[in-house]
């Protein structure tokens, strides 16, 4: 999964969002290490949505115009459950390498 | 809230496939607006009378645009078609580029008592002819990480080895000692163009078959290179064709070997019948601006224009035989579902 698909999901997790919402999601959940463009946003979209990942929730009107929201499928959530496994276990690993006493000397 | 800016991004949209505009362009939209308007009535208002969409979200779409028409999974078959025809005409133009990368590196093995092992020595070659080599060994490495389906490593290693070949490009104009083969024409069509077209390898992009391209390799050098290599050697070298010819006749050949599938109703012919019909469209660019400069230059001869021509010839009638197939595969195959968004 990319970094950018697993912070859309991560958007996802809480509740249902928009295009934008999801954008300024994205950008405060990476403390502003990813800054969506739409373009790239509905790339990604489109990519879970064919996967099954995430469906539309709902169209809201919003200064004349519709914006369509978008919620986690079940398949999405034990998607992101174990992409969030596998990091955690990754930084676990590499945490636990950085930390042994006398690594520096090794190799 | 609408205006100036709404409809300057929906024209940035319209680089989108038609059925994607469909699915997506009013969520788009939206986004887009929510994004770039403040909620402040004089800010909003002005940027909705004078506002653009900025390069980097202009280059968002255009990249989309990219994975869309050289599709991968999920997209329509029309699409995937020509992306699988892109993808398969890449990789053929950087192996090309490898086999000659080879066979460079093979000659410089055997005469390595004159010009040293991997690089010419200085006195003999100088800096120049140093990075022609290194960009021939370069492609090599290029097209093995293509294959392998390390796709950004080869994109990388390809758009330094077209900066070098820029490099001399540009030296040539400058000094003015400019050979034909390095000129603009050649260094858009066979340097540029194929590294830009690498966008088709993207993450939906299924990776390909990595026995045949790998096999393809040593093969076409010991089937093309070897032989026309001992040609010139023995004293044939008037029946060795120049390297654009030698492109159109296999170009050809190519074609004319799967006339026999292409015209059979067996599906899925129609990819490789569309890539060879764009290898033949790169041979025969290849090849008419490789005339221009025998007419122009003053290597002109009637004699090698002659064949150039029968060259052409032959390669238009071997694509035109494998054209029908090609056109079918994208008329005639459905497009496959796709998930249903509101």
């Amino acid at each position: 999964m990319t970094g950018q698909a697993f912070f859309v999901l991560t958007a996802l997790a809480d509740g249902p969002r928009h295009g934008y919402g999801i954008v300024r999601e994205v950008t405060e959940l990476s403390e502003g290490r990813v800054k969506l463009k739409i373009g790239s946003l509905y790339g990604v979209l489109d990519r879970l949505a064919t996967d099954g990942l995430i469906e539309p929730d709902r169209d809201e009107a919003h200064d004349g115009r519709l914006r369509r929201y978008y919620r986690l499928t079940r398949d999405g959530r034990s998607e992101l459950a174990a992409e969030a496994d596998l990091r955690a276990a990754t930084a676990r690993v590499v945490w636990a390498r950085l930390t042994l006493p006398g690594t520096e000397a090794a190799g | 809230m609408s205006g100036d800016l709404e409809r300057r991004y929906r024209r940035v949209l319209r680089l989108l496939p038609g059925y994607y505009r469909r699915q997506w362009e009013e969520d788009m939209v939206a986004a887009f607006l929510d994004s770039a308007l403040t909620g402040d009535p004089d800010e909003d208002e002005f940027s909705t009378e004078y506002g653009r969409p900025d390069w980097p979200e202009i280059a968002s779409v255009g990249c989309l645009a990219a994975r869309l028409y050289l599709g991968g999974a999920g997209t329509p078959r029309r699409y995937f078609v020509w992306g699988q025809a892109v993808r398969g005409t890449v990789l053929a133009v950087t192996l090309a580029h490898a086999v000659w990368g080879l066979g460079q590196f093979v000659l410089l093995g055997a005469s390595r008592y004159q010009i040293g092992w991997l690089l010419p020595q200085p006195a003999a070659a100088g800096t120049w002819r140093t990075v022609s080599y290194l960009m021939g060994y370069t492609w090599v490495v290029a097209f093995l990480a293509l294959a392998l389906g390390y796709y950004r490593v080869a994109r990388v290693i390809a758009a330094l080895v077209i900066a070098a070949e820029l490099a001399v490009v540009l030296r040539g104009q400058l000094t003015g000692a400019l050979p034909p083969f390095a000129s603009w024409p050649y260094w858009i069509l066979l340097d540029l163009a194929p590294v830009l077209a690498m966008a088709a390898f993207h993450r939906d992009a299924p990776p390909p078959a990595r026995r045949p391209w790998l096999v393809a390799l040593p093969a076409s050098y010991l089937l093309v290179s070897v032989p026309l290599l001992a040609a010139e050697m023995t004293g044939l070298s008037a029946w060795v064709p120049d390297t654009p010819g030698l492109c159109c006749i296999l170009a050809g050949l190519l074609c004319l070997v799967h006339v026999p599938r292409a015209r059979s109703s067996r599906a899925g012919t129609g990819v490789w019948s569309l890539t060879l019909v764009l290898l033949a469209a790169v041979a025969a660019l290849y090849k008419i601006t490789w005339l221009a400069v025998y007419l122009q230059g003053p290597r002109s001869s009637s004699h090698l224009i002659a064949v150039g021509l029968a060259e052409l010839l032959i390669l238009a009638v071997a694509a035109t035989l494998v054209a029908p197939d090609a056109a079918r595969a994208q008329a005639a195959m459905p497009a496959p579902p796709r998930p249903q968004l509101g």
